[in-house]
């Protein structure tokens, strides 16, 4: 299963890498230190679309938001085989409304991501036969 | 003895005896009775053969000629002559003369003789004019009275008239024929007898103001005496004259009271009054007016100028034009302005107007009424709460951005260390991953360590805005931080000139300056471009407003000032990916040079550079 780690904190893309590794969540992880490199792939390589993508919100030039925002045109075609899951530090309650309005995010997690989380993902995803 | 001698003599002898006297035709007396003797001193026998003209004064000897010639033909007629008495005085009598046997042609003329004083016959026209006088006196309001000068400064009492009474309350009685100074009581009567004195003396007309209380209550009168002058030239009587003025004084009174009232508003208020006279168009000044704004005034009424020049140019075209506007170019009286004046010192104060406007028939304005107020203090304490609600505001906003920092970035490499830690137990110690993770999470717990002395740093300026005063040589300063820096500018092989003038100081915190200067060029060379060497400018002087103006700019790598808008000064903001910047340096910049009064700008290009510009007053 493929996933995206988007965060410009590289200690906590790493330490998200290796949780998921360890619960053998995916076998295909992906790491981008900056929201437009993601969104880049993204737009090149439509075969190459990650059944998961894990979100952080506060980075600079561009922000979480900003980034889902950018991928309204390709709503369509990512509906039902990418689901995002909003990474984040904040538990200010006006990002989790926020992040409900977006179709594509499947869900928000207040960092770490602990081994329960990425059980729950994958069975959630199981149900959904995506993966 | 004939008929002639009979009839007068016999005729009324019970009756009140009359003087009688019998002329023949010449008019030579030709019997008088007793009465006629008594009356004239003449007796019988001495006027006997004398004329009647004889005895009548000369100026009336010849109406008595033409008196007799009518008895004589058959007519009665009574008559006023004077009659010289046997003392050889004149003396008025009325004579009436009637035909004797008027159909006789012998007949001679009889006649009654009165005093004049005593005659029924008096002259009707004097009787008319008596009745006139006394009629005028009686319902005249002015008080009259006749005073009698007596010797020794006395005076009595001959005549008062009705007013007189009605007005003192006194009877008639109580004052005629008595002395002045038993009728006027003390202190009048000392006034009185004064002028009195006065006008015998001088004899002319005196003319004073005197204020009595009478029993039908104050009367304010003004008394006027004139002397009356004897035979001899002496002042022997005194007519008086009380005109009443209670009413007009109560007017007068209560004008001068109203005045007075007028006058202590004036003093009670704090505004400056004015009266402007729109067609001469000077300006009435209220004592308000220096003392308000500090003033002396030169003359007053003052030119318009005194007011219009000493508005402030700012506020001028919404209050001097649209007064003038109002006044000229509509019928609308009332005008009112808030505006700011200044006073006598140089300082604005700030001043709310408001006028009525006088028009004459045609709408054309006359005349404005109006007080100035100064509310100056007012204004400052709606200022005040102004600044002390943008002070609110500002720290409501610190408190939304410190939120912001516990959800973000304290809780980022908590939420690492944390993360961290929960891994470390499932990797197998001798594994390269725990090694690199457990170097993270001493990393992470590091960087915790530095947001918590980031938020000591900005909590601390917080706490205390203006720090120590003191005038701090901004030259010095940014020499002191540059070699701090030297190392790193060197390695990074970009260079720096400094132009601020040694002499431009500013007060303000010595340490806040290091730290201005410290995060703005340390931010200029971590963010320099790789296509070019670094050059740094820092500039100063005094711009045109007076106010000292630092400028920082470099040739650095810029950042699109578009996107990054109002964030720029924000805490952790970055605008950079690479290398890494924490987001403080421009908060805590701009959070020192606004606890010292400053304000910063900023101005920047993708490419090209980036320049701040720092202003204090």
């Amino acid at each position: 299963m493929k996933t995206f780690l988007i965060d410009d904190d590289n200690l906590g893309n790493y330490l998200t890498e290796q949780l998921l590794r360890i619960e053998g969540f995916s076998n295909t992880i992906q790491t981008f230190e900056s929201a437009q490199e993601a969104l880049e792939t993204l737009q090149q390589c439509a075969t190459e679309t990650p059944a998961v993508i894990f979100l952080d919100l506060n980075m600079p030039i561009m922000n979480g938001w900003q980034f889902l925002d950018a991928l309204v045109p390709y709503e369509s075609r990512l509906r039902g085989r990418c689901r995002i899951f909003v990474l984040t530090s904040s538990l200010a309650l006006a990002d989790m409304e926020k992040a409900k309005t977006y179709d594509l995010v499947a869900g928000l997690i207040h960092k770490p991501i602990d081994s329960e989380e990425i059980q729950a993902i994958r069975s959630q995803l199981e149900d959904e036969d995506i993966v | 003895m004939n008929e002639c001698d009979v009839v007068p003599i016999g005729g009324y002898p019970e009756q009140q005896a009359e003087a009688l006297f019998f002329l023949n035709q010449q008019g030579e007396f030709s019997h008088v009775n007793e009465q006629f003797t008594a009356l004239t001193g003449h007796t019988a026998e001495a006027l006997l053969s004398r004329s009647l003209a004889e005895l009548v004064d000369p100026d009336g000897a010849a109406a008595v000629g033409q008196v007799l010639a009518y008895a004589l033909h058959g007519h009665g007629l009574t008559f006023d002559a004077r009659l010289r008495t046997a003392a050889g005085t004149f003396v008025r009598f009325a004579l009436t003369t009637f035909p004797q046997q008027p159909a006789a042609q012998t007949a001679g003329i009889g006649g009654i003789l009165r005093l004049a004083e005593t005659a029924q016959q008096t002259d009707s026209a004097v009787r008319e004019r008596e009745k006139q006088l006394s009629i005028i006196s009686r319902t005249i309001a002015d008080v009259i009275f006749v005073l009698k000068v007596e010797t020794a400064g006395q005076y009595r009492f001959l005549f008062v008239n009705k007013a007189f009474t009605d007005t003192t309350g006194l009877r008639g009685e109580q004052v005629v024929n008595r002395l002045v100074q038993d009728v006027i009581p003390e202190p009048s009567l000392s006034m009185v007898l004064a002028n009195y004195q006065q006008a015998v003396a001088t004899k002319r007309r005196v003319i004073w103001l005197e204020t009595s209380n009478y029993p039908t209550g104050q009367v304010v009168g003004e008394v006027c005496v004139t002397p009356v002058l004897g035979d001899d030239g002496e002042c022997c009587q005194l007519v008086g004259v009380v005109h009443d003025l209670t009413a007009q004084h109560k007017v007068e009174e209560d004008l001068r009271a109203s005045n007075e009232r007028f006058r202590y508003a004036l003093k009670a208020t704090t505004d400056a009054l004015y009266d402007w006279d729109i067609q001469a168009d000077t300006l009435l000044w209220g004592e308000g007016f220096e003392d308000l704004f500090g003033y002396h005034l030169e003359s007053n009424p003052s030119e318009f100028g005194q007011w219009s020049d000493f508005v402030h140019p700012d506020d001028a075209a919404h209050t001097v034009d649209t007064l003038l506007n109002t006044a000229h170019q509509t019928t609308r009286n009332h005008w009112q302005q808030e505006y700011r004046f200044q006073r006598a010192d140089g300082t604005w104060a700030t001043v709310f107007d408001r006028g009525y406007i006088i028009r004459d028939e045609q709408e054309r304005p006359v005349r404005m009424i109006g007080a100035m107020q100064d509310i100056s203090a007012r204004k400052e304490a709606e200022a005040q709460q102004q600044r002390m609600a943008q002070e609110l505001f500002a720290q409501n906003a610190d408190l939304q951005q410190f939120t912001y920092i516990v959800s973000h970035n304290l809780r980022a490499p908590l939420a690492n260390a944390r993360g961290y830690a929960q891994l470390l137990t499932r990797l197998p110690t001798d594994s390269e991953a725990f090694a690199t993770s457990l170097g993270h999470m001493q990393t992470s717990l590091e960087q915790l360590d530095i947001v918590l002395n980031d938020i000591n740093d900005i909590l601390s300026i917080r706490d205390k805005p203006a720090g120590r005063q003191e005038k701090v040589h901004l030259s010095s300063v940014c020499e002191q931080v540059r070699q701090n820096l030297a190392e790193t500018l060197s390695a990074s092989g970009g260079t720096l000139t400094c132009t601020i003038p040694p002499d431009l100081s500013v007060v303000g915190n010595r340490a806040y300056f290091h730290s201005i200067f410290y995060n703005l060029l340390a931010n200029a060379i971590q963010y320099r471009s790789a296509e070019r060497p670094l050059h740094i400018e820092v500039e100063g002087g005094c711009a045109a407003d007076g106010n000292k103006v630092v400028t920082v700019a470099d040739n650095g790598s810029g950042f699109d000032l578009d996107k990054a808008g109002a964030d720029v000064f924000q805490l952790y903001k970055r605008f950079h990916t690479t290398p890494k910047g924490r987001g403080i340096g421009l908060f805590l910049v701009k959070s020192h040079v606004e606890a010292m009064g400053g304000r910063i700008e900023v101005s920047s290009r993708v490419g090209e550079g980036t320049r701040f510009t720092l202003s204090f007053s």
